[in-house]
This record gives C-alpha cells, structure tokens and sequence, in this order.
C-alpha cells in the first residue's frame, strides 16, 4: 500500500527537515545583517544609508548620534562595545561598519590578521582630515608588518593621554610635609615609591588612603613603559617574545613588585574595589594617580577637587625620558565593511568637525589634530597649570610597539596569574621573570603559529 | 469507568480503535487518520524545540567540536587543523589540572554543604510556626535575587577597605581581612554559592509536603523518636528529591563561574583578577576563549568538561542504586501505567 504523505514524514524524515532547517537559520542569520548592510549602503533607490557603528555609549551617546544623523544624513546603528560580538562579527565577514579601538594595542593584532581597511587613499583624499595636521599620537595606529609608528594608518585617536603622568592632591601632601612633585622634572620611580609610602594612611590592617595609584592601566603597560624609560624594551626585535630578564625589564619589575608588596594602592593582590580612580581620589582617599590628561577633565567637574590638585609629568625609571600613550582610543574601519565610504564620512565628522572641538575644550583628553590644541581649556588655575605641563610632556611622547601576536587582556592575564603568588611567597623578581617570560613566549610563539 | 480508569487503561485490554473524529475524515480524509494526526500533532508541537535544540545547542556543540581541532584564535583567516594536539595540551597544561582540581573540591564541598542548608530550612520552615509563611518568604528571597546582583553586594560587604565585614571587626579592634583575594575569596564563594540555598529549600520543601502524615505517624505510633523518624522514614522517601539536587548540583557546581561576579570585572582583563584559590575550570576556559584568544584549546576545555559532567552523571546514576528509594520503580512505571485509584 502506498504511503500517504502525512505518513511519509516519519521521524527521520523530520530530524532531517529540522536539521537543514536549523542550518538555513544559521545561515540566514548570518545573511540578515549583511542583506541590511547592503541594503543599507543606499545605491540608488534613494534609501537612507546605515552605518553599523560599534562603541562605548558614554562616548557616543544618543545627542552624538542624533547630531551625526543630521550632519551625515544616515542612519546610525549603534551597537554596545564587544570583543566577542566584535570577533563573531568580524569571523562572519559582516562586521560593524566603525570599530571604536585602543590604537596603542589594537592596531598590530588587527593589521597584522589584515581585518583593519588602509586609511592612507582616504586621508589622501581628504580635505577635512589633513596627514600633516595629524598629531604624532595617530601614529600608533599605524603598522607597517614589523613596528608600529610606520607604515599604513589604520584608524585615528579621538583624543590621547599620557598615561604615565600624574596628578596629586595638595592638600595630602601638605598634611604630611612633603614637597610638591616638580612641573618639570619627572620625579624617579624610587621617589614616587618613597612619597606613596609616606602618604599611605592605614588603620588595622585597611587602607583608608591610599598613597599612590600606578597600575590604573593595567600592569602590563605600565611595566612596558618603565622598561622603556630605562632604555629597554619588553618585547624582542621581531615582536614575537618578551623579556623580563634583561636588566631594565627586571628593574621595572622588581619596583612593580616593591610596589605590591608595600600595599600603599590598588595592586593586582589588592584591587581598588571603585574600579577606576576618580571616586577614590575625589572622596580623599587617594593621594596621587598616575593618569593622564583626561582626568583633569573628572577633577575640573568638581571645584573642591580642582583646587587641590596639580598635574606632573611622568616618572622615569632611568635616564631615557619617555611618556608613551597606551591607549589612544579611536576608531577603525574594518576591511570587510559594507559602508566604508560612509565610515569615512563619519571619520572626518568625529575627527574634525564640531564633535572634536568640543572634545578639546572639554578637558577630557589632549586633542588628535594639531590646530586643536590651542581650543585645550585655560580657564581656571588648574587648567592653566595642566596644560603647560602638558604642553612640555608631548617632546616626551614615544610610540611603544606591541606585539601582533598577543592581546593586552593575555599578557595581563599572566601578570595577574603570577604577582599575587609571588608576592606572597616572597620569590625573587629574577624567578618571576623568568616563569613570566616562560608563560608569555609560550603563548606568543601559539599566537605567532596562528598567524604563520 | 471513571476519567482516570480511562487514562490508565491496563495493557491487557485491547486498546480502543481509532474512531474518526467527526468532520475530520477517515483514513483517506484531509488530515489522514486518527494515527497520522497524532504524528503531525507530535511534530507540530515538538518542532519548535527540535528546531531550538538543533540551532542552539546541537549546531553550536558541533561548531565547538570542530574548533577543538583547531589552532583558531577565532579573528586569524586561516585555522589550521591540529588534530588532537589541544586534548592532549590538557592533560599537561598545569593550569588546567589545577583549576580542574580546584573545581572538584568546589564541588564536593558546596554541594553536599548546599543541600544540608536547604534540607533544614525546608525542615524548618515545615513546621507548624506562626509566621511560616514569612520565614519561607524571606528564606527563599536571596535565590530570587540575581546572581551578578548578590555579587556585587558581597563585594560591597567583603571589600577589605571599606567593607561593612572589616567595619564590625574594626568595632572589636580586630585588623581587617582581605576577604576578596587568597586565602580567604574561596570561603566568601562558597558563602556566595550557600547564598542561594533557599532555592534547594523549596524543592525539598515540596518533597516533605509530599510525605504521606500516614507513614509518619505509623513510625511515631510504633515508638520511633523524630531524628529516628526522620532519617529512618522521611529522608529515604525524600531521597529522590535530594538525588535530583544531587545530579543538577553536581553539574551546576561544575560549570559555575560565580568567582566572576565577585572579581573586580568581569571583562577578559577581570577574568585574570580572580584569585587564584577561585579560579575554576570554568574560568579557565573564559580566560582561555576571551583573554588568550584560544579559542580551539577552550573549545577542547569544554568538550573535557563535557565528557567529565557526563561520566559523573552516569556514576552518580550508578550509586544511587539501593540509596534513593522510588515509591514507584521508574522502570515498572515505563513498563505498566500507574493507576491512580484503578486497579
């Protein structure tokens, strides 16, 4: 007897149906935001462009978004800053149209997997965005296959810090009858260790201020930058391992060290539980923070704050007088973007137009074209003092290469996984480096496979 | 015959003919016949979650399998295929037999410490109280409260510098503890994972409620005293209810990656902030997929955790056996309908 059709869908019929169902989903929904991407470049059926811009909406909050609707006459998709949205995205050959990035780690990882667009043709061509206006921060987002500052330019900085520098509290070190940091002369790591240790206020067994905070950016950038101010460098000549033995990496790290156990501010052991600084140093409980320029713009909203604080260079940990920016955040285009014409219309909008006047005058960060930093805000005492010091600061500015083999987050990661033991168990700073260089090259010597 | 004798027709009698519904057709009608339209009505109804397994769980589970025979970093262009290179990387990866180790005493001490705690607060709050229905209320609030949540509040206490735990010892002149990093962050995650015990409470609440007051009383007519009561008579025939919470806790305990939401951040940088007494597999593998960018070797991290959640399972299925007492063996029951009333 024939089947009749309802029979015919027995069970492995229907596993089947499922399954190529369930596949043609993936496969679709993987496809939809490419179809609306598409769809969304405009062509000629007079349909709204759509940029897919993924961020941080603290920074590009809806006003911003609005203000760049109008301008630009498209329509803005903002999506919520993800690395792993971001890498399924950029997997799927249907990534974002904007990447907001840290040039100072990003750009070598990116370019060197080619997912990053060259800017170069764009900046060529742009009389909005001129090469020549270009602060020499921007060069961070540039990577020519072996170091970075050469080469194609991959993205731009919104605007920049000095992340080594450091801001103090008067009021703090007058308390303890301590003299004031120099404007001028950086101070040495030894001298800082000294005044955090001096400034540390404890009662049974809890920090109540704390002396000096020097790993707000993560401890790996910080030792990148103390080695480099010593005259070292972690990372080999090729990019492919690290150092800590040798004697300007093992200084940096015996005072990272020092500095953790001294338990005089947040550390890898003992993490600020406010998460960034500014609480911390606003309520009085922290007496000097090694950020950079961006926090006068925290320290300037609060009146009390401003008029007892000051800004100091960076301090060096020899005689090679660097201040390096680890972060540089920006934007990027990546290579396999629908809109990047698009893309490039907001690049010149956010990187020149209104939008980065009003950063320059905020007081959040120094601003990424030259013609802007005369806009900086001189208005108050401690604005005046900030930006002279800042001004002499920028002859000190070095692009510190990073590894295309490695994620900040990884190298951060070990640090994390080997301070906290090794403080405890008092191991010598020569076996700490030697475990980490062990743990990172391993790492990087996979990383570097992946690449081939 | 009563409804239920209908539902729970003994095998022995002849199962009834499928008699065409009116207006739907016979055999050769539109939906075919009574037996063709419980197989459409089966697949009707179990389709959308054949097709939700298929996309979320099976298609990701095969993705997954294959990364782990991979070197990807989940960006590069081009993974090569490694074969088994990254199942053997785990057998000798030091930090992966730490947090695996580390992950089994986690689990042998929260879960049986977890369904104690709830097993006594169902039992007491199944006692005739005034005010029972508060107690249980209140007792059960913190497993209704999200984890990231509760968290962020044991942070807040447990901070070593401005945290209300330090502030009581400072009252007694006692020095403050760094309750969040190692030796003690284990402890706090273990309170952190007993936090939520009402939710144990109410199930088992549920199997105690269930006891027959029959057999109970029978126990206490015949001299038995309440703790021989309780673990003579209530306890085995609570012991399916306690074996669920075993199973479940055992995987969840396995899988947890609540280390995280007492860490300073949960960010691919944070993952690296857990202590190290409380860095589980499971962050292991987080840290491996987000902050390494390893995303073959994670994968295989996975399959591991996997092939161990299901080799415990089976063990614990396999112990159970003459320990968890069913009033109904679950074989008979699969075989032989129960009646409920019918004979």
């Amino acid at each position: 007897m024939p089947k009749s059709p309802m029979t015919s869908l027995d069970r492995r019929r229907f596993l089947a149906v499922s399954a190529g169902a369930a596949l043609g989903a993936s496969a679709l929904s993987a496809c939809a935001a490419s179809v609306d991407g598409s769809g969304g470049s405009g062509g000629g059926s007079g349909s709204k462009t759509t940029l897919t811009v993924m961020s941080h909406d603290n920074e590009l909050d809806k006003k911003t978004i609005q203000a760049a609707e109008e301008a630009l006459g498209f329509e803005i998709r903002f999506i919520a800053s993800d690395d792993t949205k971001l890498n399924a995205m950029l997997a799927a050959k249907n990534p974002p149209d904007l990447v907001r990035g840290l040039g100072a780690t990003d750009t070598p990882y990116f370019a060197a997997r080619g997912l990053m667009e060259n800017l170069d043709p764009y900046f060529a061509k742009s009389s909005a965005l001129k090469a020549s206006d270009l602060d020499p921060v921007n060069d961070v987002w540039r990577y020519d296959g072996h170091k970075q500052g050469a080469g194609p330019r991959y993205g731009m900085a919104k605007d920049y810090s000095q992340d080594q520098m450091l801001w103090y509290r008067t009021d703090l070190l007058d308390a303890a009858k301590l003299d004031h940091p120099s404007a001028t002369e950086p101070l040495s790591y030894d001298e800082l260790l000294d005044l955090g240790e001096r400034l540390v206020k404890r009662r049974l067994g809890k920090v109540r201020v704390y002396g000096l905070n020097a790993t707000g950016l993560g401890n790996f950038s910080q030792l990148m930058g103390m080695t480099a101010s010593a005259g070292g460098s972690l990372f080999a000549e090729d990019l492919a391992s690290v150092d800590f033995s040798s004697p300007e990496a093992l200084k940096a790290l015996k005072w990272l060290l020092e500095y953790t156990k001294a338990d005089i501010g947040p550390n890898v052991v003992n993490p600020n539980p406010d998460g960034w600084d500014w609480p911390t140093y606003q309520a009085n409980r922290m007496a000097i923070a090694c950020d950079g320029y961006w926090f006068g713009g925290a320290i300037g909203g609060d009146p009390k704050v401003a008029k007892v604080s000051r800004f100091a260079p960076a301090p060096q940990l020899g005689s090679n007088r660097i201040s390096p920016c680890f972060s540089a955040t920006g934007y990027w285009i990546p290579k396999s973007a629908k809109n990047k014409d698009a893309a490039w219309k907001f690049f010149e909008w956010y990187f020149g137009g209104q939008p980065a006047k009003d950063r320059a005058s905020s007081g959040w960060g120094i601003p990424t074209l030259k013609s802007l930093h005369a806009q900086m805000p001189q208005n108050t005492a401690l604005q005046k003092q900030a930006f002279e010091v800042q001004q002499q600061e920028l002859d000190y500015f070095k692009v510190l290469t990073f590894s295309p083999y490695i994620q900040l987050a990884a190298l951060d990661a070990t640090l994390s996984q080997v301070l906290p033991k090794a403080v405890r168990s008092g191991t010598s700073a020569g076996k700490v480096a030697d475990n980490l260089n062990s743990l990172m090259n391993n790492q990087m010597a996979k990383g570097k496979q992946v690449l081939g | 015959m009563s409804s239920t004798g209908q539902l729970t027709a003994p095998a022995s009698v002849p199962a009834p003919r499928a008699v065409p519904a009116r207006g739907a057709g016979g055999p050769g009608g539109r939906f075919g016949s009574l037996r063709q339209r419980r197989t459409l009505s089966f697949y009707v109804f179990t389709g959308p979650w054949m097709l939700g397994f298929l996309t979320l769980t099976a298609f990701p589970l095969g993705y997954a399998l294959w990364l782990s025979f991979t070197n990807s970093d989940g960006l590069s262009p081009n993974p090569r295929f490694v074969g088994l290179a990254n199942y053997r990387e785990v057998l000798t990866d030091q930090t992966t037999l730490d947090s695996l180790a580390r992950t089994g005493l986690f689990t042998a001490l929260t879960v049986p410490l977890t369904i104690a705690a709830g097993l006594v607060l169902a039992v007491m709050v199944n006692q005739p109280l005034r005010g029972r229905g508060i107690f249980r209320t209140l007792l059960y609030l913190p497993a209704v409260m999200p984890p990231v949540g509760a968290g962020l509040t044991f942070k807040l206490i447990f901070d070593r510098d401005s945290g209300s735990a330090n502030g009581l010892l400072d009252l007694f002149g006692v020095n403050g503890v760094s309750w969040l990093t190692d030796p003690y962050a284990r402890w706090v995650l273990i309170v952190l994972t007993m936090w939520a015990a009402g939710n144990i409470m109410i199930i088992s609440l549920a199997g105690l409620q269930d006891i027959p007051k029959e057999i109970l009383e029978a126990a206490k007519v015949d001299g038995a005293s309440p703790w021989q009561s309780f673990t003579r008579v209530t306890l085995p025939l609570l012991s399916p209810v306690l074996f669920f919470q075993v199973v479940t806790g055992i995987i969840g305990a396995l899988q947890s990656f609540a280390p995280l939401f007492i860490s300073l951040d949960a960010s691919p940088q944070g993952m690296a902030s857990v202590p190290q007494d409380n860095f589980l597999f499971m962050i292991h593998v987080l840290t491996q997929y987000f902050a390494n960018g390893r995303y073959g070797y994670a994968s295989a991290l996975l399959w591991v955790l996997f092939a161990i959640i299901m080799l415990l399972t089976a063990l614990v299925f396999r112990l159970s056996k003459g320990v968890v007492f069913y009033s109904v063996e679950p074989q008979a029951a699969g075989k032989r309908p129960r009646t409920l009333g019918g004979k």
